[in-house]
């Protein structure tokens, strides 16, 4: 995959629409989730993804798209981040945003950065990198919130399993623009 | 404003508020001061108290700040980012509270806990009102209080505590800050701002008086830190 400056721009302003729509969702999640805890590690980690979407919408100026421009992504992918967000079990929350949600972007992210010119796209590719690096520390503060509260880590494995194969099943994230949609 | 998930309670006064966020089981949420702990003045308990009603403003403080991201999601990006950046703040302000009541021998759910802040800021449905009650007069009310409460705790020989005080300050004085420089530029983009912020605050007032108990008083009644009002950016003779 060779992408040019425009589907380029398209793949960072979709980045940092799914970033501000998980910072959206944590943020919804702090007042409405009772375990202090969880409440806690939410309220920590919209703030790296707040930081995210910052770099990823300073990006998107430097590629022909206005400043903090975000993109939705495939309505198939927002309806997995909605159903995503839509759930109310501590443990489900947790397992959504850790285990289906960041991994979800994480991988997106290290596909970008396989597909492109790390030296014509390298300012990409630095702020990338950096966030990569905040999510081994999402993920593992993650997991130490688990092991504080066993209670938020036995989520049903079948769902789980579920979320993760719609997320496998949706390889594509970034829409297509208008005039080059596919015909019916 | 999406005010779907959590609804509104009546308390004293026949004040109306947002009710409690979720809470866990193990806290004995109140909706009167009056139902709140009084230990001995300086005693250990109270030493506990005290740090036990911090760490649950901070995650108050939380919760607001975290809302305002949820119900507010047209307001400017840089502010969305401050208020992202606040969340933090208090996430990390609540955790060393936290550890400075284990510390103390305390623990979470000891002292009954009430939500008041968080019901009254969230009842205003403008972020302009939103900031002014909470960025400008609440938390510009906890630079008086914490000054005096790091005061207080080395007067009792608890430097420990105090130096914690000391180093949250400097970050509520940013979020005062940010709340004056929001208002301000908010207002010279629309005049109606002004009057939003300013009928929040006269409605917190009444109801701050509203929801004393008798006897007890509503002031703010500890020393102006006016040094750290004037670094936040108030106007101050």
């Amino acid at each position: 995959m060779t992408l040019n400056v425009k589907e380029r721009g398209d793949h960072v302003a979709t980045f940092r629409w799914i970033a501000v729509r998980w910072m959206e969702t944590l943020a919804r999640w702090v007042p409405t989730t009772p375990e202090t805890e969880a409440k806690l590690a939410f309220g920590t980690h919209l703030w790296d993804l707040a930081q995210h979407a910052d770099w990823l919408g300073q990006r998107t100026r430097e590629l022909r798209l206005p400043v903090q421009h975000s993109r939705a992504p495939t309505p198939e992918f927002v309806n997995f981040l909605d159903d995503l967000g839509a759930t109310a079990a501590t443990d489900r929350r947790v397992a959504a945003f850790y285990d289906c949600g960041l991994p979800a972007l994480e991988r997106r992210l290290r596909a970008y950065v396989a597909a492109v010119d790390p030296l014509l796209d390298g300012p990409t590719v630095r702020i990338v990198e950096r966030i990569l690096f905040d999510m081994e520390r999402m993920k593992r503060e993650g997991a130490e919130l688990r092991a504080e509260l066993p209670a938020v880590a036995g989520v049903d494995a079948g769902w789980l399993e579920a979320q993760r194969a719609r997320d496998a099943s949706l390889a594509n994230v970034v829409a297509p623009r208008p005039a080059e949609a596919v015909p019916a | 404003m999406d005010r779907s998930t959590i609804g509104t309670i009546q308390v004293r006064g026949g004040v109306t508020l947002r009710a409690s966020p979720a809470r866990e089981p193990s806290l004995r949420v109140v909706t009167d001061q009056a139902s709140m702990a009084h230990p001995e003045e300086g005693s250990p308990e109270h030493r506990r108290e005290i740090l036990h009603g911090d760490v649950h403003e901070e995650i108050q403080s939380l919760e607001i700040a975290a809302q305002s991201l949820v119900d507010f999601p047209e307001a400017a990006w840089e502010l969305r980012l401050q208020l992202a950046r606040q969340a933090w703040d208090e996430v990390r302000h609540a955790r060393t509270f936290l550890r400075r009541l284990r510390e103390l021998g305390g623990f979470r759910g000891e002292f009954p806990v009430i939500d008041q802040e968080w019901g009254l800021v969230c009842m205003f449905d403008s972020l302009p009102g939103r900031l002014a009650v909470q960025n400008r007069v609440f938390e510009a009310g906890s630079l008086d209080v914490l000054k005096q409460a790091s005061d207080v705790s080395r007067r009792w020989g608890d430097d420990v505590t105090a130096d914690v005080l000391d180093t949250i300050l400097p970050d509520e004085i940013q979020h005062v800050r940010f709340g004056n420089e929001w208002l301000a530029r908010l207002r010279r983009e629309d005049p109606r701002a002004l009057l939003q912020a300013v009928s929040a605050m006269s409605a917190a007032r009444a109801w701050i008086r509203a929801l004393a108990p008798p006897g007890e008083g509503s002031g703010h009644d500890v020393p102006e830190n006016t040094e750290d009002r004037r670094d936040a950016g108030f106007d101050l003779a």
